[in-house]
């Protein structure tokens, strides 16, 4: 099945080949990607790191990529984001079906010290930051077919002006998916550069317009030179229908601090992979992510975070929630390589089963091949704790508040790091399913008043 | 207000209630007092309405109305209060918040408006200072990190607070130094009144030498074998509890 589907990709390719923007990736380097991923073809359940993603839907998907049609507004993104609001201070780029749509982006002056450019608008010149060494070159099936079909990409460079100390730059990407997978495939792509000692606040949303069983495969690439520092928000809100397919390869130098909050709550399917390379001495890694399932969804993820200089850092926390018949995943892979003596993770991975058909999948994996490391992770994965339960009806609770509370106790040491406040928001009202109980939640959780 | 009539009840196969009855008037502080293993706790847990322990035969009458009816979050806003034995870490749940929806929660029952922020505030306050609690535990999780003595003394005043009519304590005097049991005492005595009623759980008597109870029932194997005053918790701490039990054989 795999093969006859690669096959297919590859026709389809041949027959866009030539529509596809070479300012975005070069046809010889889109060519060699559907090569490589005839070549290895697609995973399926059976690989081991695939077991939990759902793959299923791929064989109903046209590959070539939609043909985006979308008149977006200023106005058109609360209408796909519940709850949505403007971070103040951020630049946000807006992308529909894959392609910028400049009528929702804004404000439209850049930053200082920030270059944003998208192929498919402008001619302008490529970052001029070297590119860093990824320690692997793109393998991943979904990220070559990508590179294969991408029509635009988000192109970000942060880097301080001679003379100038950086200052944090905010950027908001926010790539909308409207059509359904058997008009075309949405092509979200991202890549990331920012240069030593430089700051970026960045916040990706993977939202929907509509409700179309859209398939959307997404790409993001960051490189962060010495002493860089992101705080980096994913946000995968997809409408109900859709299947994400992502991957997400990062590269951090020396010092340089990445914290990545990755907050999983749309799609029918969505499988996320993150591969973090510790590339450079003391550089560090905090990832924390959130997966709430419902219905029958299938949230997954897979981290991979390789650690291969001396005293890099690893803080990896998981909190999932499957309710409904969902299932929700979370393989977080840590591997020590020789020579990265005095390397530090800490894995601390938490499923909650919320409903009787439920499944929650939580897995440590090490992999160490230096001595003097220190590499601690605990992983449990249970029901909502009945004594908690009671204690809070017998203190006169509704019952249906009390398991809400306690499944948002539970998520939130990890949603109370995200720190822009207006994401934040945005998440809690999303998390909370009706807006008219957050005040009383919020106050149950962080003791403080409702606004 | 609160009548048990001929109650049995097992938990997970075990029959541990075999036909208790009782009878708790208003104003009453009546204390239940037995070995362990006794079917103390059941009974406690079986009046909040804690999920496991089937009734098999018999009533509960609180106020007139049948109270195994009710579902355990119900029976709290009609004023029942149970005090855990084992009060539950509930990290990431602010503990005065808490106390306060459990407030609103009672006051709904009554047609009463939510209570006013500051007011709840200067209430709260108040109470701790009784429980000579600190400032520092209005800001933290739910037992979250309390010693066991803290536990109990969060319990005493959430009790205070919440003013039930029917207050039934489950060993509130266990794990407590003779200081911590003094205020905890001293908690209980300050909210004794005509129209409310006190359960008071133990195993020994020292708890009732601060709270004065107005009946003593001794419970072995699932029934009250013996009822008496305040001489009866004596005449167990002389006695111990073997020749009641051999009694009831």
């Amino acid at each position: 099945m795999s093969g006859d589907l690669t096959q297919r990709i590859a026709q389809e390719h041949a027959v866009a080949a030539e529509s596809l923007p070479s300012a975005v990736v070069a046809h010889a380097r889109r060519r060699r990607a559907i090569d490589a991923l005839v070549a290895r073809g697609l995973p399926t359940t059976r690989d081991e790191n695939w077991r939990y993603a759902s793959l299923r839907p791929l064989e109903r998907v046209r590959f070539a990529p939609v043909q985006g049609n979308l008149n977006l507004t200023q106005g058109s993104l609360p209408s796909a984001i519940r709850g949505y609001a403007p971070i103040p201070g951020y630049t946000r780029y807006v992308f529909a079906d894959g392609r910028l749509a400049a009528g929702a982006s804004g404000p439209a002056a850049p930053q200082a010290g920030v270059t944003v450019h998208a192929p498919s608008r402008t001619a302008a010149t490529l970052p001029s930051l070297a590119p860093l060494d990824r320690g692997s070159e793109p393998e991943g099936a979904f990220e070559l077919l990508n590179e294969a079909f991408a029509v635009d990409s988000a192109e970000i460079e942060v880097a301080s002006p001679a003379g100038v100390a950086p200052e944090p730059i905010g950027l908001e990407v926010v790539f909308i998916a409207s059509a359904s997978a058997q008009q075309g495939a949405s092509y979200p792509r991202l890549r990331v550069t920012v240069a030593p000692r430089c700051q970026l606040r960045l916040v990706e949303r993977h939202v929907s317009l509509g409700d179309e069983a859209s398939f959307v495969d997404s790409m993001v690439d960051v490189q962060m030179h010495d002493g860089a520092s992101i705080d980096h928000y994913r946000v995968q809100q997809l409408g109900a229908r859709a299947t994400w397919m992502d991957t997400l390869s990062a590269t951090v130098g020396r010092s340089a601090t990445y914290r990545l909050h990755s907050i999983g709550l749309g799609a029918q399917a969505a499988r996320s992979t993150v591969r973090v390379h510790l590339r450079g001495e003391g550089a560090e890694l905090a990832l924390h992510a959130v997966a709430a399932g419902d219905r029958q969804q299938v949230l997954d993820q897979y981290a991979v975070v390789d650690h291969a200089a001396p005293h890099t850092r690893t803080e990896e926390s998981f909190r999932g929630i499957a309710a409904g018949r969902s299932r929700v995943a979370f393989n977080g892979k840590i591997i020590v390589r020789p020579g990265a003596q005095g390397a530090d993770s800490n894995q601390s991975l938490r499923g909650l089963l919320a409903g009787a058909d439920a499944e929650i999948d939580v897995r440590p994996q090490l992999e160490i091949y230096t001595d003097d490391v220190r590499c601690s992770h605990g992983a449990t994965a249970g029901k909502l704790d009945e004594t908690m339960l009671f204690y809070l009806l017998s203190r006169g609770l509704d019952r249906d508040m009390a398991q809400r509370l306690l499944k948002w106790a539970f998520l939130e040491d990890v949603v109370s790091r995200i720190a822009v406040v207006e994401l934040r928001t945005q998440i809690e009202q999303s998390l909370a399913g009706q807006i008219e109980e957050l005040d009383a939640l919020k106050e149950l959780l962080h003791g403080r008043p409702s606004t | 207000m609160l009548k048990i009539d001929d109650l049995h009840v097992t938990v997970g196969g075990a029959r541990v209630l075999n036909g208790l009855t009782l009878e708790v008037p208003q104003g009453e502080v009546h204390a239940i007092m037995g070995p362990n293993g006794s079917g103390k706790s059941t009974l406690a847990y079986v009046l909040a309405g804690r999920p496991g322990y089937e009734v098999t035969r018999g009533s509960v009458t609180y106020d007139g109305r049948d109270l195994l009816a009710l579902p355990p979050e119900e029976r709290a806003r009609h004023g029942v209060f149970l005090g855990f034995q084992y009060p539950v870490e509930i990290p990431g749940v602010n503990n005065v918040y808490l106390l306060k929806a459990a407030l609103n929660a009672v006051r709904k029952e009554r047609n009463q408006p939510e209570v006013d922020a500051f007011e709840f505030l200067a209430l709260v306050r108040e109470k701790m200072r009784l429980m000579r609690m600190e400032e520092s535990f209005l800001s933290r999780g739910v037992n979250e990190g309390f010693s066991g003595g803290e536990k109990k003394r969060n319990e005493i005043l959430q009790m205070l607070v919440l003013e039930p009519r029917l207050a039934i304590l489950d060993e509130t005097d266990s794990g407590l130094d003779i200081d911590a049991l003094k205020i905890v005492a001293e908690g209980v005595n300050s909210l004794r009144a005509r129209e409310r009623s006190f359960v008071l759980v133990t195993h020994y008597q020292r708890l009732l030498e601060h709270v004065v109870p107005d009946r003593v029932h001794v419970l072995v194997r699932g029934r009250i074998v013996k009822s008496g005053d305040r001489s009866l918790a004596l005449e167990l701490e002389r006695r111990g509890y073997d020749w009641l039990a051999a009694e009831a054989a």
